[in-house]
């Protein structure tokens, strides 16, 4: 299990735990589910690099701890 | 019994005598070190912040498939405390040993504070000195943790350690006492009496930290928070107890024990907290606006997204690493379990390098001890020390030596017999070189043909070489043989045409007897295909057979050779005559013969004596060279009954030598300015033309006057002549020949001497001159073309010089014209055989003139570089080298000199452009209209200048 900090600079700002085996569109899952947006209109991003949804965590290297920035689209 | 202080531990000999004994007994110190140890790691272990906890899984779940997490002091946890002792020691390197001054008791002093001071007891005690700058404090402790690890470790994760760590200590303690009858414990009974003491403040905390956990919680953090606050002031009031131990009250007496119940306190309340289910693991975050959901959660939430619960067990960084079967640590994180390899101690490596090359080295020396055994030194005595037994053992010697010989020379007449019976019957022993005979190389192979060896000569035979697996029979052959024949077929091949392939018709066909060769149809691939046909022949009676076979053969061959099957209604033989019959003359063909033979012989000098011994007969040259070739040609032909054919030959000889002569004579005439000169070659011509047909000449020469012919030549050379520039003919080239060959001809001389003229006028010729001189007249002021009817070289002539065509001569010759000039079939391959392939494969190309493109032998560029101006003119070499130079060079030549060269081009153009009937200012038809006129053959040219012009203007 893992933790990863979201934070979109606009007030909202979670963490959530999840499995590094766990996709990304999955996390937005979670994620929709702790901010109550919804998750097709997540996007989070490292620097420039837009996460896609059908790809995992552990193959994008994210760690425990690590910081996503939360968009919305 | 061992006193426990921060600084100093002192060790109660049991007697007196042991006080005074300077002697150190390392068990005294060991226990004085393992004291200091314990004691160092609990200060250590409370200087960690007790809030800080690690979470300790317990590999237990519960129905739900959580896990219990059990949350541990971090001062506790395993981690921390193996960390702890490995580097505890270290702190031993600022005790000494030491006696108190006045007890005498050993002790081990703590030099330095933990403040940094000085420790003020110091001067209270007698320093012991140390060899090895009480490196074995370190050593001691490091002994004792090793040898306890366990029992310490246990000890100090315990919940409630504080009781039992005295209890390792003095265990151990008692186990030394029990050991070491000479170290005395003062008493037991004072140590229980801490320890119960203990007991009842521990309890006492215990009960504290309970009411505070039995606290309800009304937030999740909220309970963390509390807890850490409570473990705080836990802290804070262990660190005032820690204050009191660091700083004990420096006690004059050293025996004085500080109060034992500070250091026990130290301890940090143990009790384990363990975490709810619900409980998240995730303390609040720093800025507060985390948004967290616990595990439980999560898991509920993932449970409906369809997701796999939470993996929970992966938080192993407060985890022991397990270790596997093979002790390696294993590590896992959240991508999977990795095992870490330890790295190599390179230490035991060394060691074990070095016991190694000790061994190796003990059982060297072993070996060469053991050779060194049997052999006597120089300096060894032997074992005969008497003389007696010395000259006996000598002797002894010299008797062996001697039976050796014996032995030996006995051996040798044996062989020696032998070899003797072995001449007289050489077939008793086969092994013996010296017999190895015709017979032993019977049936051996022989590389040769046997035609090479020659009858009664002696040639040196070698084994060949063969592959050693091969299993081929023996071959003897000469290496020099092997070299000769290889060459044959090399000039062999080398003859052949490498382009002609296929059956060759025209091969020959007959050997030597003239009887037919039996060839196969593209025989010469029969090598190529079926290898190459061994000629060898072996060893042994076939051999005489063989030649005798091969003799009788060739004498077949020699008794059928020139015989052919014919049919017998041949014509009978005749005999054979020295001289051809006339069919055979007609068949006969003889080679051409080459012009330069005649021509030599038309030199001056071969004419001179002849055209003296000639003079008789007439000026008729054409007769004169005839005879003079019959004359030759008796000389040089020895068959006379070929004469006539070779007189046809001759004359057509010389019928070219005559048409060359004329065509020179045509060219003169175009080309000579005189009149006389002109004269002079039409006189040559005449002659030239009277060998042909003396009778023609009347009505060939005839010539015709006309008006203005006649009236040209009064009026003499015309002064602009020749300026032009295009009718500078090469006479030296006509001079060259009628030097050499008219130099005889006297008229001719004479008429040519007397150039530019035409006054003075030979008597013999006179009639025909005067005859001719209007149309000599006419060709010299209109010379250029009137000739065209005289053949196409004349016409081609006048068109050359009007530009009309082009000269030929920029066209340099090429290589194709050449082409019969180069050599065939040269080549320096031969010398260059043996060299190296390599060498030779680089040169393919490169090897110079000799080499050509293999692939376009046929191929004969002709390559004419052109170069055109801007204006699209046509640059000769010079121009062109202009041209490029000025192009290159990026400066154009000055205004002067372009404005000069576009003259000069002009002119070109111009004189190009000019009519050939009419001088460059029309004066010719200015000249005719005039006459015209006036209906006069003439023009008045007297009076004066302007009246003259002003008549011919006015025909304008």
């Amino acid at each position: 299990m893992i933790e990863i900090t979201c934070n979109d600079r606009l007030g909202k700002k979670v963490r959530v735990k999840c499995n590094p085996e766990d996709t990304i569109g999955d996390l937005k899952k979670l994620i929709a589910a702790q901010t109550g947006t919804k998750y097709d209109k997540i996007v989070l991003k490292k620097w420039y690099t837009i996460f896609k949804d059908q790809i995992r965590l552990c193959d994008y290297e994210i760690h425990d701890g690590m910081n996503l920035e939360l968009y919305y689209q | 019994m061992c006193s426990v202080t921060s600084k100093m531990f002192e060790y109660d000999p049991p007697t007196k005598e042991y006080a005074t004994d300077p002697k150190i007994i390392s068990r005294n110190v060991k226990c004085l070190v393992c004291q200091a140890t314990i004691l160092e790691m609990e200060k250590e272990i409370k200087k960690v912040d007790p809030r800080k906890k690690v979470e300790v899984s317990g590999f237990r779940m519960d129905s739900d498939g959580f896990s219990e997490m059990k949350s541990v002091q971090y001062s506790k946890s395993e981690t921390y405390l193996t960390e702890l002792m490995d580097t505890i020691c270290k702190k031993m390197e600022d005790y000494a040993k030491a006696r108190h001054k006045t007890s005498r008791k050993l002790l081990i002093l703590k030099m330095v504070t933990d403040e940094g001071t000085m420790n003020p007891l110091m001067s209270a005690v007698d320093f012991v000195q140390d060899g090895d700058l009480n490196k074995s404090l370190e050593h001691f402790c490091l002994e004792v943790l090793e040898d306890h690890e366990e029992a310490i470790l246990t000890e100090f994760m315990k919940d409630v350690p504080e009781k039992n760590i005295d209890h390792i200590k003095h265990k151990k303690e008692s186990r030394k006492r029990d050991r070491s009858p000479d170290v005395a414990v003062k008493s037991s009974s004072r140590f229980e009496r801490e320890r119960e003491k203990d007991r009842r403040e521990r309890q006492d905390r215990h009960k504290k930290h309970k009411s505070d956990k039995s606290r309800k919680h009304d937030s999740r953090h909220g309970s963390s928070r509390t807890g850490r606050a409570a473990n705080r002031d836990d802290y804070h009031s262990d660190s005032s107890d820690v204050v009191e131990i660091i700083d004990p009250p420096p006690a004059p007496i050293i025996s004085s024990k500080p109060p034992p119940a500070p250091s026990i306190s130290s301890k940090p309340p143990p009790a384990p907290i363990i975490s709810r289910k619900s409980r998240s693991i995730s303390p609040i975050p720093d800025g507060g606006a985390g948004d967290v959901l616990s595990i439980a959660e999560t898991n509920k939430l993932r449970a409906k997204l369809g997701l796999k619960p939470l993996e929970t067990n992966s938080d192993t960084t407060a985890q022991e690493p397990k270790k596997d079967a093979d002790g390696l640590k294993m590590h896992k994180d959240e991508w999977g379990e990795f095992l870490h390899k330890p790295a190599d101690n390179l230490a035991d490596k060394l060691q074990a390098e070095k016991l190694r090359e000790k061994f190796r080295q003990k059982k060297e020396k072993r070996q060469i001890d053991n050779k060194l055994k049997t052999i006597k030194g120089l300096g060894e005595s032997d074992d005969f020390d008497d003389i007696n037994a010395w000259i006996e053992h000598s002797r002894e010697k010299e008797k062996l030596k001697a039976e050796a010989l014996k032995r030996a020379k006995m051996l040798e007449e044996m062989d020696e017999e032998l070899a003797s019976n072995e001449v007289s019957r050489p077939s008793v022993r086969k092994g013996n070189r010296n017999n190895y005979t015709e017979k032993n190389l019977r049936g051996l192979k022989v590389g040769h043909n046997m035609e090479s060896f020659g009858e009664g000569k002696t040639v040196i035979l070698t084994l060949k070489d063969h592959d050693v697996l091969a299993e081929d029979e023996d071959e003897l052959v000469n290496v020099n043989m092997i070299d000769d024949e290889r060459y044959k077929k090399n000039t062999e091949v080398k003859k052949k045409n490498p382009n002609q392939y296929g059956y060759d018709v025209y091969e020959e066909q007959y050997d030597e007897f003239g009887e037919q060769i039996h060839r196969n149809i593209l025989g010469k691939y029969d090598e190529e295909i079926d290898g190459i046909k061994p000629n060898s022949f072996s060893i042994g009676e076939t051999l005489e057979d063989e030649r005798a076979q091969k003799r009788r053969l060739l004498e077949i061959k020699a008794k059928l050779a020139g015989k052919k099957l014919e049919s017998l209604d041949e014509p009978s033989l005749k005999l054979a005559s020295d001289v051809y019959t006339d069919d055979e003359l007609a068949k006969f063909k003889k080679p051409k013969k080459k012009v330069k033979k005649l021509r030599r012989k038309l030199k001056a000098e071969d004419l001179l004596p002849l055209s003296g011994s000639a003079e008789s007969s007439s000026k008729d040259y054409g007769k004169r060279l005839r005879l003079h070739n019959d004359h030759v040609d008796t000389d040089d032909v020895v068959d006379t009954d070929f004469k006539d054919i070779k007189i046809e030959e001759e004359d057509n000889e010389l019928e070219k030598i005559l048409s060359k002569t004329r065509r020179l004579k045509q060219k003169e005439s175009l080309i000579t300015k005189s009149l006389t000169s002109v004269e002079a070659s039409q006189d040559v011509k005449m002659e030239v033309d009277s060998d042909d047909d003396n009778g023609e000449i009347a009505s060939k020469d005839n010539i015709c006057l006309n008006e203005t012919a006649e009236f040209c030549r009064t009026l003499g050379d015309i002064p602009t002549y020749g300026m032009s520039g295009n009718r500078d003919e090469d006479a030296g080239d006509m001079m060259d020949f009628e030097q050499e060959h008219f130099e005889p001809d006297e008229p001719v001389e004479e008429k040519r001497s007397t150039g530019g003229t035409w006054n003075s006028v030979n008597p013999d010729l006179e009639a025909i001159v005067e005859d001719k001189s209007n149309e000599m007249i006419e060709v010299a002021i209109l010379d250029e073309e009137p000739d065209v009817g005289s053949g196409m070289g004349a016409a081609l002539k006048l068109a050359l010089s009007k530009g009309y065509l082009e000269r030929e001569e920029t066209n340099r010759p090429s290589n194709t014209r050449m082409a019969h000039l180069q050599a065939k079939n040269y080549s320096i391959e031969d010398k260059a055989y043996g060299e190296d392939e390599k060498f030779q494969r680089r040169d393919r190309y490169h090897s110079g003139p000799i080499s050509e493109f293999k692939e376009k032998e046929s191929y004969r560029p002709n390559v004419k570089l052109e170069y055109i101006d801007d204006s699209g003119r046509l640059l000769n070499e010079k121009e062109a080298f202009r041209y490029l130079s000025h192009k290159f060079h990026g400066k154009g030549p000055g205004k002067n000199k372009i404005e000069k060269r576009l003259k000069k081009n002009e002119q070109d153009g111009l004189m190009m452009k000019m009519s050939s009937t009419d001088t460059p200012l029309g004066t010719l038809t200015m000249l005719q209209h005039k006459q015209k006129e006036t209906h006069s053959p003439y023009i008045v040219l007297s009076g004066s200048k302007q009246a003259q012009s002003t008549s011919i203007t006015k025909h304008k």
